[in-house]
């Protein structure tokens, strides 16, 4: 997880939800890229965040277009956040013994608009959070920048400023991480 | 490095110019991928006119640098005048070749006396010691290679030798992920020593995107 560097984050708010990355692809400490994507859009309402080594991150993202554009012809409606927490989960089990280098985190509102967010390990063990969940280089630095900055029920503009700065300082605090962040607000 | 140490990742670069020499450092100390502190000063004076650049260990470069600012101090008192930079770089140069297995420091020592005006010494692992025009250290001084050989200049004016400094310094940051937070510039002359500060957000950019 500390070869190409990278964070991800997502926090819940007030019938919202916000998943932010920085932007930074490194081969150790050379920085190779400051435009690196991690965060994705699956629907127009769900977004995963991926972390962790480049090629798995870029890998797992077009796995997952693939099954969630499989699932919608299939089933003929979009994937809900929770159905795709748990298809990733078990895509990241399938390879228990040889696994993505990757600790995926989902974010997203459901048909009723109600906020979900999940986080996992490389393995796929899901976490359910209301809160909060944080991956990547600087996830200890997060981890603490998240719990105490989060507060329930931020608006959609204030959780963009919570998330945002929980991100920008742990990233000013690795030498992986930085080089710009993303957010998305759903 | 032994893990959980300290190393000062470090971009450094020293240049003479007419009238004396501009040192220049980055300002992030890293322990693994965790950044320790990101406003450090590796530009560490030795003497009224002689500075060190620090990179390596961190605890390596600080314990040789105190040891020869007593040096320096002392050789006031013995010999009546300031020693000169050729002095301190060669006591340096002394503590780190023979404890060279012991050691992990690259120092630049550069600074202005009254007999050879502005000079620059570079001491990389082993040890060994170089009298440059121009020299740099640290895991980013590898970035700048190029940029250094193509814009160097004999006697540059005061201002291009700190733009060539402040430019090369920030080059390295944006490549190296060991370098970074800000830029501390320092310029010794005959007149004295006068340090300069640029805080991130005025850091020199250049072409970053895909």
């Amino acid at each position: 997880m500390d070869y190409n560097g990278g964070t991800v984050l997502a926090m819940a708010g007030k019938n919202c939800v916000v998943v932010g990355s920085d932007k930074r692809l490194g081969v150790q400490n050379l920085t190779v890229s400051t435009e690196f994507q991690k965060v994705f859009p699956v629907t127009e309402k769900c977004y995963i965040a991926l972390p962790g080594l480049a090629t798995d991150v870029q890998t797992l993202s077009e796995l997952f277009r693939l099954k969630c554009n499989m699932y919608k012809l299939r089933e003929e409606r979009e994937i809900e956040p929770l159905t795709l927490a748990n298809m990733i989960s078990s895509t990241l089990y399938g390879r228990r013994f040889g696994p993505y280098f990757c600790e995926p985190i989902i974010a997203g509102l459901d048909k009723n608009n109600k906020p979900h967010i999940y986080g996992m390990d490389l393995i796929g063990c899901l976490n359910y959070p209301d809160d909060f969940t944080v991956a990547g280089c600087a996830e200890a630095a997060l981890f603490g920048m998240c719990e105490s900055l989060w507060e329930p029920d931020l608006e959609p503009d204030e959780l963009f400023e919570t998330a945002s700065q929980a991100l920008l300082s742990a990233a000013d605090r690795n030498s992986l991480v930085g080089w710009g962040a993303v957010i998305h607000t759903m | 490095m032994k893990p959980g140490e300290v190393n000062l990742g470090t971009s450094l670069m020293a240049v003479t110019f007419k009238g004396g020499i501009v040192i220049g450092a980055d300002t992030r100390t890293t322990s693994g991928p965790y950044i320790v502190n990101r406003v450090t000063d590796k530009l560490t004076p030795i003497h009224d006119r002689i500075f060190a650049c620090r990179s390596g260990s961190a605890a390596d470069t600080q314990a040789i640098a105190d040891i020869v600012r007593l040096y320096s101090e002392m050789y006031s008192v013995n010999f009546g005048e300031d020693p000169t930079i050729r002095t301190a770089a060669a006591l340096f140069h002394d503590i780190c070749y023979q404890n060279k297995n012991a050691l992990s420091a690259g120092i630049i020592v550069a600074g202005w006396d009254k007999y050879e005006g502005g000079s620059v010494y570079c001491i990389p692992l082993g040890g060994s010691l170089h009298k440059q025009p121009f020299a740099t250290a640290g895991s980013g001084s590898t970035y700048v290679y190029g940029y250094c050989d193509k814009n160097f200049r004999e006697n540059m004016t005061q201002q291009e030798a700190v733009d060539f400094v402040k430019n090369g310094i920030a080059l390295s940051i944006s490549r190296d992920g060991s370098s970074g937070g800000c830029i501390r510039i320092a310029t010794i002359t005959e007149a004295g020593v006068d340090k300069i500060f640029i805080p991130g957000d005025q850091v020199p950019t250049f072409w970053n995107k895909s």
